[in-house]
C-alpha cells in the first residue's frame, strides 16, 4: 500500500490546506466535513467480429467537499485542485450550515487497516498490447466450444482509483482500488432460432486476473445450459414454490431486504422494515450479511468512501433484524458506529448507505434434497436486473434461465421471465437453506441514485410462493 | 457556458491528433452545471453545487479506432494525452468500416447552440436563495401536518381514505448544459440546453400500517413555463390512490398503460431498430424495413428538430444532422438507426445514430386517428377498453433483445365500464414485443408535453397477467 505522500503528490496539496478547506467548510457552523480526492483512470477494450477494434482509456480527476450540519448535506466539488477552485466549492458547501438549527455529533472511527486486494500487477503499467491476446484466445476457446456459435462479443475494462479522504474530525485515509472486468457475449444459432448467452467476472485485483485460467472459465460458462435455452418456454405463470440456486440468486437478497436495509430509507421511515429492528424478520437460523471485507471482491474497499474501515455487518442473525447499513449521518442519528457502507460512485457524488457484498450464510440443507421437496415449483439460477419499492417492499427479479420442478424433479427448462414478491412476506416465506454458499463474482452494479459495484451470493434457498411471469 | 478558449482546447486536439499521427479525429467537449435545492418533510435537507467539464475524443489511426476521455484540460496534459491514445489506437485491429461520416451528412445550422431555442437566459440570474425558495414552494409538508387528526391522519375531500404523512422529499434543479463537437473534416456544432425540474416523492400509511409511495416530476427548457404547484399534490394523489390493493385472478386482460409508464414499452423497439443490435444478431426486428411488422395505421416519427422541446437536436455524436422523419410508418419499418461504421459494415445508407425525440401518433382499433381531428385522452380510452387493467408504473423485468420476448412487473388498477375500480399490484405481464404491439388497441394524444419522448397512453388487447 501506498503511504499518504504518494496521494498528497498525487492531489498536490499539502495536510496544511487540508485543514483550511475543511475549516473553510465549517465557517458557517457546519458540524461535520469531509474531502473526497480522486485520481481514477480507466481502460476498456472491445472485440467484436473477430477484430479487437474499439478501445481506449479516460480520466477522471476531482475532490468533493461534504459539509453536514444535523442530517443535513451542502455539496459541491471542484475538477481541479487549485486552493482557490477548492476553496470555492468548500464556501458553496459550508451554505448548508447558513440558518439551519439542529446539531449532531460525528465520532471519529477506529483505524483498523486492512489490505484487501493487494496488487501484484498494476493495470497501469500494462498497455493495450498486453490484453489484445488474451482477448483472441479468449474469442477462440469460445468458438470451439460449439459449431452453433455464430458471433462472439468480448470486453475487458480496467480501472485504478486513488482515493484521498480527509474530514473535520482530522481523519486522513487513502486507498488506491484497482478493479478488472472480463464480459464475453455469445450468440447461438440453430433452426433459424437465435438465442444468447453472457459469461463475465470482475474483482478488485491487478493485471494478474487476465490469465489462461479466465478464458477457459469464461468459456465453460458461455456455453454451459446453451440446450436448454433453445428448448426453454414460459411456464404458466402464477404463484409457486421457488427454489434459488445457489450463487446469483443472491439479488434476492439485494432486492428483497438489502435496500430496504439501508438506513437512509429507515431513517426517514419510508422503509418497509423501518420499524422492524430487533423482530425476527426470517425464519430462525438464517443469517444475512453484507459483508466489505472480503478479499478482491468487487463491492470491498479498505475503506468506505467517507473513511470507515471496511467490516462486516450481520443485517440479520438468526433470523432477527439487527443492523441496518449505516453510513456516517444515519449511524449519528441512530447513535450507533458507522457499519462502513457510506459509498459514492465518484467525487461528484455525495456518499449514501450503499451495500457491498450480500450474501446469505450456508444453512444445513442438502441442495439436491431442497429441490426433491418440492412437488411443483420452479428452479432459476440465472439473472440479469432487479427492482424494489422500497415502501411496499414489492421486489422483481428477472430470471434468464431456470427449470420447473415437478414432483422433487427439475424437468422442463425456462427461461425470460420476471418474479414477483414481497420483501417481509418472502423472507418469512424461507423454507430451507442449502448448506452451499456461494459469491456470484459477475459485473453486478447497483442504480441506486449512483451506480456502485456489488457483489451478492446465497446458499440453494427455497421460498414457498412467489409470483412467477409466464403464459 | 464554453468560453472561446475551451472551444481552442477543442480544435487543438484536432490538431494535435493529426499532428502525433491520426488520420481523422473528433472532439466533443461538454460542460455543464447543475444547482439543486432539496426538501424532507419541509426543511431543506440537501444542497449541491456541481460543475463538470470533459473532453471526449475519437481517433482513427490507420485504420483503426479508439475512444478517449479526460476532466483535466491543460494543453500540455493534452498533448501528451492524445499522444497516449495514438499510441493505443496504433495497437487495435484494423478495421477500414471505422470512419468519420461523409462532411455532407453533418449538420450545418447548428453554430450557436441555440438554434433550438433551448436556452433560458435567465440561468444566468439564478441564485441559491431564488433555487431553496422554489424547492420550499414544492412542498405541502406543512399544510398537510397542520390538517391531520390527532393521530397524524389525514383525510382527503372525496372518499380517500385516511392515511398518515410519512415522508415527503422535494427537489428543484437547475442545470445548463453545452456540448461543443469538432471534427477534422471542418465539422463544428454545439447544442446548449437548459433544464429547469422540480421532483417531489411522498410516502404515506394507511390504518393498517402499510406504505404507499408515488412521485411526481416538471421538467422545462423555460423556466416560466414550470409549473411547481401541482407537483406535490400529483405525488400525493398517486401515492393515496394505491391504498388498498386487491388481489386480481391473472389471466387474460386488456391493458391500459398511463402516457407517465408507456415509454417502458416502446424503447425495446428502438434497441432493436438499432444497426448495432441487428448486425451482433441481436434483434426480434432483423430484416424488417420496408416489411408491415406493426398494425397499419401505427406510426411513430422522430422529431428531432422541434423547436423550443426538450429532446430536440440538430446532430448526433458524429455531428450527422438529425431530421424529422418516420421511423415506423402505418405499421411499415422505415429506418434503422445506422451510424457511420455500422453502415460501412453491412453495406447500408447511414441515418442517424439513434432517435432523438420519438412521437408516437394517435391510432385507435386498426386507424390512423389524425390530430385535429380529436383527442383521446387517458379516460377516453379506459372507456373505449371498458373492462382491464390500467397500468401505471413497471417493477422491474426485462425483453430478451433476439426474441423481443419480455416479462416486465406492474402495478395499477383493475377497470370496469371505463371506470377504475381498485389498485392492483404484485402482478406481472407476459409476451413478445411483436405481438403485443399488432394487439394495439389505442394510442391516445396525452403526451406530456414536457417529456422528451412523446409517448402517449396506449391500450392493447389480450395481454397475459400473472398474479
Amino acid at each position: 500500500m501506498n503511504g499518504k505522500q504518494y496521494y498528497l503528490d498525487i492531489f498536490k496539496v499539502s495536510e496544511s490546506q487540508l485543514k483550511t478547506l475543511t475549516d473553510t467548510a465549517l465557517s458557517h457552523g457546519g458540524d461535520f466535513s469531509d474531502l473526497y480526492f480522486e485520481h481514477t483512470t480507466f481502460f476498456n477494450l472491445l472485440l467484436k467480429d473477430g477484430v479487437v477494434s474499439s478501445g481506449g482509456f479516460h480520466t477522471d480527476f476531482g475532490v468533493g467537499i461534504r459539509v453536514l450540519k444535523g442530517e443535513k448535506t451542502g455539496y459541491a466539488y471542484s475538477e481541479n485542485t487549485e486552493m482557490s477552485d477548492m476553496l470555492q466549492a468548500a464556501k458553496a458547501a459550508s451554505a448548508i450550515a447558513i440558518g439551519t438549527c439542529g446539531a449532531r455529533e460525528y465520532m471519529s472511527v477506529n483505524d483498523r487497516v486492512h489490505d484487501l486486494y493487494p496488487v501484484q500487477r498494476n493495470w497501469r503499467d500494462c498497455s493495450a498490447e498486453t490484453f489484445l491476446p488474451f482477448l483472441k484466445d479468449l474469442e477462440k476457446e469460445i468458438f470451439s466450444r460449439d459449431p452453433r456459435i455464430i458471433k462472439v462479443i468480448a470486453r475487458m475494462s480496467d480501472s485504478v482509483s486513488d482515493v484521498m479522504m480527509f474530514n473535520s474530525l482530522g481523519e486522513l485515509t487513502c486507498d488506491t482500488r484497482p478493479m478488472g472486468s472480463v464480459t464475453a457475449t455469445a450468440v447461438f444459432q440453430q433452426n433459424g432460432k437465435t438465442e444468447n448467452k453472457t459469461a463475465s467476472r470482475s474483482f478488485r485485483i491487478g493485471a494478474e486476473f487476465i490469465s489462461k485460467d479466465l478464458v477457459m472459465e469464461l468459456a465453460d460458462e458461455v456455453v454451459r445450459g446453451i440446450d436448454e435455452r433453445f428448448e426453454a418456454t414460459r411456464p404458466k405463470g402464477g404463484q409457486m414454490a421457488v427454489v434459488m440456486g445457489a450463487g446469483a440468486s443472491g439479488i434476492l437478497l439485494h432486492e428483497a431486504m438489502g435496500h430496504a436495509f439501508e438506513a437512509d430509507f429507515n431513517r426517514k421511515g419510508q422503509s418497509i422494515f423501518s420499524d422492524k429492528m430487533g423482530q425476527r424478520v426470517c425464519p430462525k437460523g438464517v443469517n444475512v450479511v453484507d459483508d466489505g471485507t472480503v478479499a478482491f471482491n468487487r463491492g470491498s474497499g479498505n475503506y468506505d468512501d467517507e473513511g470507515v474501515p471496511a467490516q462486516k455487518t450481520y443485517m440479520v442473525e438468526d433470523g432477527v433484524l439487527c443492523s441496518y447499513l449505516h453510513d456516517r449521518i444515519s449511524a449519528s442519528w441512530y447513535g450507533v458506529p458507522s457499519t462502513g457502507n457510506g459509498r459514492r460512485e465518484n467525487f461528484r457524488y455525495n456518499p449514501i448507505p450503499r451495500m457491498r457484498a450480500t450474501y446469505m450464510e450456508s444453512g444445513s440443507a442438502d441442495p439436491q434434497g431442497i429441490i426433491a421437496d418440492v412437488r411443483q415449483g420452479i428452479y432459476v439460477d440465472e439473472f440479469s436486473n432487479g427492482q424494489v419499492k422500497i415502501g411496499e417492499g414489492d421486489f422483481t427479479f428477472f430470471v434468464k434461465s431456470g427449470f420447473l420442478i415437478e414432483n422433487g424433479r427439475l424437468t422442463a427448462p425456462v427461461k425470460d421471465i420476471n418474479i414477483i414478491g414481497n420483501g417481509p412476506q418472502a423472507l418469512a416465506d424461507i423454507v430451507a437453506v442449502g448448506n452451499d454458499l456461494k459469491i456470484d463474482n459477475g459485473t453486478w452494479t447497483c442504480g441506486k441514485e449512483q451506480s456502485v459495484p456489488v457483489s451478492c451470493g446465497m446458499p440453494t434457498v427455497l421460498i414457498s410462493s412467489l409470483t412467477v411471469g409466464g403464459e | 457556458m464554453i468560453s472561446n478558449n475551451e472551444i481552442h482546447i477543442a480544435k487543438f486536439c484536432i490538431e494535435s491528433a493529426l499532428r502525433q499521427g491520426a488520420s481523422a479525429a473528433r472532439a466533443s467537449l461538454t460542460k455543464s452545471i447543475i444547482d439543486s435545492s432539496m426538501m424532507l418533510n419541509g426543511e431543506l435537507d440537501k444542497v449541491t453545487h456541481s460543475a463538470d467539464r470533459s473532453i471526449y475524443l475519437y481517433i482513427y489511426a490507420d485504420g483503426r479506432y479508439g475512444t478517449f476521455s479526460t476532466n483535466r484540460l491543460v494543453e500540455n496534459e493534452l498533448e501528451d494525452f492524445i499522444r497516449k491514445a495514438i499510441e493505443m489506437v496504433k495497437m487495435l485491429g484494423e478495421d477500414e468500416c471505422r470512419r468519420l461520416p461523409d462532411a455532407e451528412r453533418t449538420a450545418a445550422d447548428a453554430q450557436t447552440g441555440q438554434e433550438l431555442d433551448l436556452y433560458d437566459r435567465c440561468i444566468r440570474d439564478s441564485s441559491s436563495t431564488g433555487r431553496l425558495e422554489r424547492s420550499r414552494q414544492l412542498s405541502r409538508y406543512g399544510t398537510l401536518s397542520t390538517g391531520s387528526d390527532e393521530d397524524g391522519f389525514i383525510c382527503m375531500p372525496g372518499e380517500t381514505p385516511a392515511f398518515r404523512l410519512i415522508s415527503e422529499e422535494c427537489e428543484y434543479t437547475e442545470s445548463l448544459e453545452d456540448n461543443y463537437v469538432c471534427d477534422s473534416q471542418g465539422f463544428e456544432g454545439r447544442h446548449t440546453e437548459t433544464s429547469f425540474s422540480a421532483f417531489s416523492e411522498m410516502t404515506i400509511e394507511d390504518k393498517d400500517g402499510n406504505k404507499y409511495s408515488g412521485f411526481w416530476w416538471e421538467a422545462t427548457p423555460k423556466f416560466s413555463e414550470l409549473d411547481l404547484s401541482e407537483c406535490s399534490g400529483k405525488a400525493l394523489e398517486k401515492a393515496v390512490r394505491q391504498i388498498g390493493p386487491r388481489p386480481r385472478r391473472g389471466g387474460r386482460y386488456r391493458m391500459v398503460v398511463d402516457c407517465n409508464a408507456a415509454s417502458r414499452l416502446v424503447s425495446p423497439l428502438f434497441t432493436a431498430l438499432n444497426a448495432s443490435s441487428i448486425q451482433q444478431k441481436m434483434s426480434f426486428l432483423d430484416d424488417s424495413v420496408g416489411k408491415r411488422i406493426f398494425p397499419k395505421g401505427f406510426t411513430i416519427m422522430d422529431m428531432a428538430r422541434t423547436v423550443g422541446k426538450a429532446g430536440s437536436r440538430l446532430f448526433d455524436t458524429e455531428g450527422v444532422a438529425t431530421r424529422d422523419c418516420p421511423i415506423i410508418e402505418d405499421g411499415v419499418v422505415k429506418q434503422y438507426f445506422v451510424n457511420t461504421y455500422m453502415a460501412g459494415k453491412m453495406g447500408l445508407e447511414p441515418t442517424i445514430e439513434d432517435i432523438s425525440r420519438p412521437c408516437i401518433l394517435p391510432y385507435l382499433e386498426g386507424e390512423a386517428l389524425p390530430l385535429a381531428e380529436k383527442g383521446l385522452s387517458l379516460e377516453g380510452i379506459l372507456k373505449h377498453c371498458g373492462n382491464g387493467i390500467l397500468v401505471t408504473g413497471f417493477n422491474g423485468g426485462n425483453c430478451n433483445p433476439a426474441t423481443g420476448d419480455f416479462s416486465f412487473g406492474v402495478e395499477g388498477f383493475a377497470f370496469s365500464r371505463g371506470r377504475v375500480t381498485h389498485p392492483v399490484r404484485e402482478m406481472l405481464i407476459t409476451g413478445n414485443m411483436i405481438e403485443l404491439w399488432n394487439n394495439l388497441i389505442a394510442a391516445g394524444t396525452d403526451a406530456r408535453s414536457s417529456a422528451r419522448w412523446q409517448i402517449p397512453s396506449l391500450a392493447f388487447e389480450g395481454v397475459s397477467f400473472s398474479a
